[in-house]
């Protein structure tokens, strides 16, 4: 019962956080300089003033912001309607739906990949502190971290398509395109590749160094000493011991990496022309394509609010002391 | 945890694995068969010739009525063709006409259609086609706002027979043939279903239909690539290459590596700074034509009484300040160092070389970089120089913002070095990046800002630069972002469009040019060069004009290397 006020509790929160942040959003983009309905009529100014004036009135754009526009747009998002892009001229929710798909494979197949190498290299740092492993390990986090991340993708691209052979950009070979996504596996996983390996490089180095950090710490505590004086091996001590407590930090980072994992990658999307979430919000700003750009943004709010949910209902499970509180 | 690290490992395995045993792309299917009539044995059927090409862009729409972009445009001359077309030579030829002729009086055009044009759907294309396509820009000119202007002064067109189109204007056009060359054929039933602006405006035409030597196979636009095929029934002979592949990318360092390493066959967006590493790299050719693309300085020229009035700093309306401004330009510079040395200093707006080199007005004497001139001139005009280093005449001190996009990769490289030179001069500017479509807004109409660097693509024929500067394109909110108002020029503009002597329509042109590069609301700053690449090593025959290797006639030339 508790437990299930809790979640209710924490669930009110997360709607009240994305109304909030919603109405910010709808406000921020409006005050932005320049024209929306310029990215109706692209740059093509040789269309009348009147014309211009029914495109105004075609995408609301006539009326005031507040109240009728601010509602109408609630109204149409409560019926499940994210409306058309107006630089696209497609669904906004054909239009993420698509970018998510690629997005999520890219980053998250990253994220992944970073968070069991990271976790790993920063327990085994820890443990052999002060050792030539935790030097060498340490040595590599911090440049992985402070390493731009279009310097190391671009070096990664010439690199991986010279000796290996393999794709500079897209997603799929043209050859490819429009086939079911079953029979063009290898292809996906040959243009995944690079920019794979960019995003694990660029993330590893955080959870290490984190990783690395609370380990020392909790392995610096009386009851690992304790539990050393039991007689149980060193591994035991850290998988049963240190590792569960030097998790929580980790926790909160993955869950926050996971929420902005739908905004994106801009840079390593960029190099590797890889077509995602991260891109279309660049575009969609430049673009002033408000539509694009609350469905993006209601997105990205919801990824992050969700993912913090769950770091919160994990925090219950891994520490009890959230529990009791 | 376990489950996670499962399905990690997973993952990575199967990445692994599967780039591991991934096979090489092969070409994509065309769309039918290959010729009619082949009749090899399949074993012996050669390998198609699929030609890659890598841009930075992606095409805006495949609709003529309303594309904006330079990417869709390429598609259009490549898919579409004009009753006229322009040539690599510069001079404009019959494309869909076989041969035209005017009535004495220049109102009346006859074009007879050449024989055996077919559309990509095997239907044939009669002069009730063509006419049809022009009659429907005329009839609504805000729907196909991207090719309205090229029927100005269009009264009538009509198709007395199959072959034959008439063009009826009210008054007699210089350059027929250049307009003509823009607005494609396109196929009638496609477009008849639309007749209001917005429905017009709404229809994306992803699966066009031309008459030009490649046809479209498919256009993705989530994975931005876009696949022709060579249209076998093409009315000037069929292409030597079987396909064409667009591929877009996002980033011009990964698109040039893709050509070294042979994943791409053609480049058309070569940036300055990698293309001397390309004469390095065998099998690769680098192609640097003149181009017309040109970089300004403009110079807030609305009058000050105008309404709404300008905002800028009214030392600018001096003759003297923008003369001094013009001395604190170093072209040279500019060429050296943002264009890597590959442009040409700039004077005019028309560029040497629009129409192979014959509208530029070669006797303008350009104003020279010396910021010694530009203090004396300023010192004279009574701007006394201050002790923070500034001039001011009164309460006006030289003091301008000095605005840009910022995505562009040269113009705050640009405002850097303008502002160094300035300083010399007791000019004090003030780089400011602000995004294209907000500073667009800014300039025109309101007229608000000191001195902006931007770019213009000029058409082949000067008519469209030339009428960026007239009254009319600032006052209803045109292409004018300079504000510049002269009566006097804007009734040579109206003159040269109605000269259908030629002589006598570049003396106009030249005297036009003049009078801008005088009163100077733009300072052109240099002139870019075509940059592209091909690999040599697979494809020949390539035409390296002003018009881009990426031109149909180029294109049907190519062939791969045997």
């Amino acid at each position: 019962m508790e437990r299930r006020a809790y979640l209710a509790r924490k669930l009110l929160l997360a709607l009240i956080t994305i109304l909030v942040v919603v109405t910010i959003n709808f406000v921020l983009f409006r005050v932005l300089p320049g024209d929306p309905v310029r990215s109706v009529i692209g740059r093509n100014v040789r269309i009348s003033i009147e014309t211009q004036m029914a495109l105004r009135e075609q995408f609301g754009l006539d009326k005031p912001v507040f109240p009728d526009q601010f509602l109408y747009t609630l109204g149409q998002w409560l019926r499940g309607n994210l409306g058309i892009s107006w630089s696209l001229r497609r669904p906004v929710t054909e239009v993420l739906v698509a970018k998510l798909g690629n997005t999520l494979i890219l980053i998250g197949l990253g994220q992944v990949l970073s968070i069991i190498f990271g976790v790993a290299l920063g327990l085994v740092a820890g443990w052999k502190r002060k050792t030539a492993i935790d030097v060498a390990a340490l040595t590599f986090s911090l440049i992985a971290w402070a390493t731009p991340t279009f310097w190391l993708g671009i070096i990664l691209l010439v690199a991986g398509s010279s000796w290996l052979g393999l794709p500079t950009g897209g997603i799929l070979s043209p050859a490819n395109v429009g086939k079911p996504l079953y029979t063009v596996l290898p292809d996906l996983a040959r243009h995944l590749v690079l920019p794979t390996l960019t995003l694990t490089i660029l993330y590893l180095g955080e959870y290490m160094l984190i990783m690395r950090s609370s380990i020392l710490e909790v392995l610096s505590e009386d009851y690992i000493l304790t539990a050393k004086a039991k007689g149980l091996s060193h591994w035991q001590v850290l998988r049963r011991h240190a590792l569960k407590n030097a998790m929580l930090p980790i926790v909160t980072l993955i869950a926050l990496n996971l929420g902005f994992t739908v905004s994106g990658a801009i840079y390593i999307e960029t190099v590797f022309s890889y077509d995602g979430l991260g891109k279309l919000f660049q575009t969609a700003l430049v673009k002033h394509d408000f539509p694009l750009l609350q469905g993006a943004f209601l997105l990205l709010a919801v990824s992050v609010i969700i993912a913090n949910l769950l770091a919160d209902i994990l925090y219950a499970y891994l520490d009890p002391r959230v529990k009791a509180s | 945890m376990r489950t996670i690290r499962v399905i990690s490992t997973l993952l990575l395995g199967s990445v692994l694995l599967l780039s591991a045993c991934g096979p090489a792309a092969t070409p994509a299917a065309p769309a039918e068969p290959g010729p009619a009539g082949a009749t090899e044995a399949p074993a012996e059927a050669a390998e198609p010739a699929v030609l890659t090409v890598g841009w930075l862009g992606v095409p805006d729409t495949l609709n003529l009525a309303y594309a904006f972009l330079v990417e869709s445009f390429t598609i259009f001359d490549l898919v579409y063709a004009g009753l006229t077309t322009q040539a690599p030579t510069g001079e404009y030829v019959g494309n869909l006409a076989e041969s035209w002729t005017h009535s004495e009086d220049g109102l009346t055009w006859t074009f007879t259609l050449k024989d055996g044009i077919t559309w990509h759907n095997g239907e044939p294309l009669t002069a009730a086609d063509v006419a049809w396509g022009l009659n429907a820009v005329m009839t609504n000119p805000d729907g196909w706002a991207a090719v309205s202007n090229y029927v100005a002064g269009f009264s009538e067109v009509t198709a007395p027979d199959e072959k034959t189109i008439q063009i009826v204007t009210e008054y007699p056009v210089s350059n027929m043939e250049y307009r003509l060359s823009w607005i494609y054929a396109v196929y009638p039933p496609d477009f008849e279903a639309f007749t209001g602006v917005e429905d017009l405006q709404n229809f994306t035409n992803d699966a066009i239909i031309g008459a030009g030597p490649f046809k479209m196979n498919n256009f993705d636009k989530d994975a931005r690539i876009l696949i022709l095929d060579a249209y076998d029934d093409y009315f000037g002979g069929r292409a030597k290459i079987d396909q064409m592949i667009f591929q877009s990318y996002d980033s011009s360092d990964a698109m040039i590596q893709a050509l070294k390493v042979g994943e791409i066959d053609m480049v058309l967006d070569v940036p300055p700074s990698g293309f001397a590493a390309l004469y390095e790299v065998e099998g690769v050719k680098p192609v640097r034509v003149e181009g017309s693309y040109f970089n300004e300085l403009i110079i807030n020229a609305v009058p000050a009484d105008h309404d709404p009035a300008p905002n800028k700093n009214p030392a600018l309306d001096d003759p003297e300040v923008r003369l001094a401004i013009a001395y604190c330009l170093n072209k040279q510079d500019l060429v050296s160092v943002v264009a890597q040395d590959l442009g040409a200093v700039g004077d005019t707006i028309v560029p040497p070389n629009l129409g192979g080199g014959y509208w530029h007005n070669p006797n303008i004497e350009d104003i020279p970089f010396d910021t010694v001139k530009a203090n004396e001139i300023l010192e004279a005009a009574g701007y006394v120089m201050g002790s923070d280093g500034v001039r001011a005449k009164g309460d006006v001190r030289l003091e301008f913002r000095l605005q840009f996009d910022p995505d562009s990769p040269i113009y705050p490289r640009m405002a850097d070095m303008l502002t160094g030179w300035f300083a010399e001069a007791g000019i004090k500017t003030t780089p400011e990046g602000v995004d294209a479509d907000s500073l667009y807004v800014q300039m025109t109409p309101g007229g608000d800002f000191d001195l902006v660097l931007w770019g213009w693509g000029p058409d082949p024929d000067p008519d469209f630069i030339l009428s960026v500067m007239t009254t009319d394109q600032f006052v209803d909110g045109g292409w004018s972002d300079s504000g510049y108002m002269n009566p006097a020029y804007d009734q040579l503009y109206l003159d040269q469009q109605q000269i259908v002597d030629r002589e006598a329509r570049r003396d106009v042109i030249y005297e036009m040019q003049r009078m801008v590069f005088e009163d100077r609301p733009y300072i052109v700053l240099y002139y870019e060069d075509l940059l592209r690449a091909y690999r040599s090593d697979r494809f020949t025959g390539f035409i390296e004009s002003p018009i881009g290797i990426e031109s149909f006639q180029s294109m049907l030339q190519v062939e791969p290397v045997k």
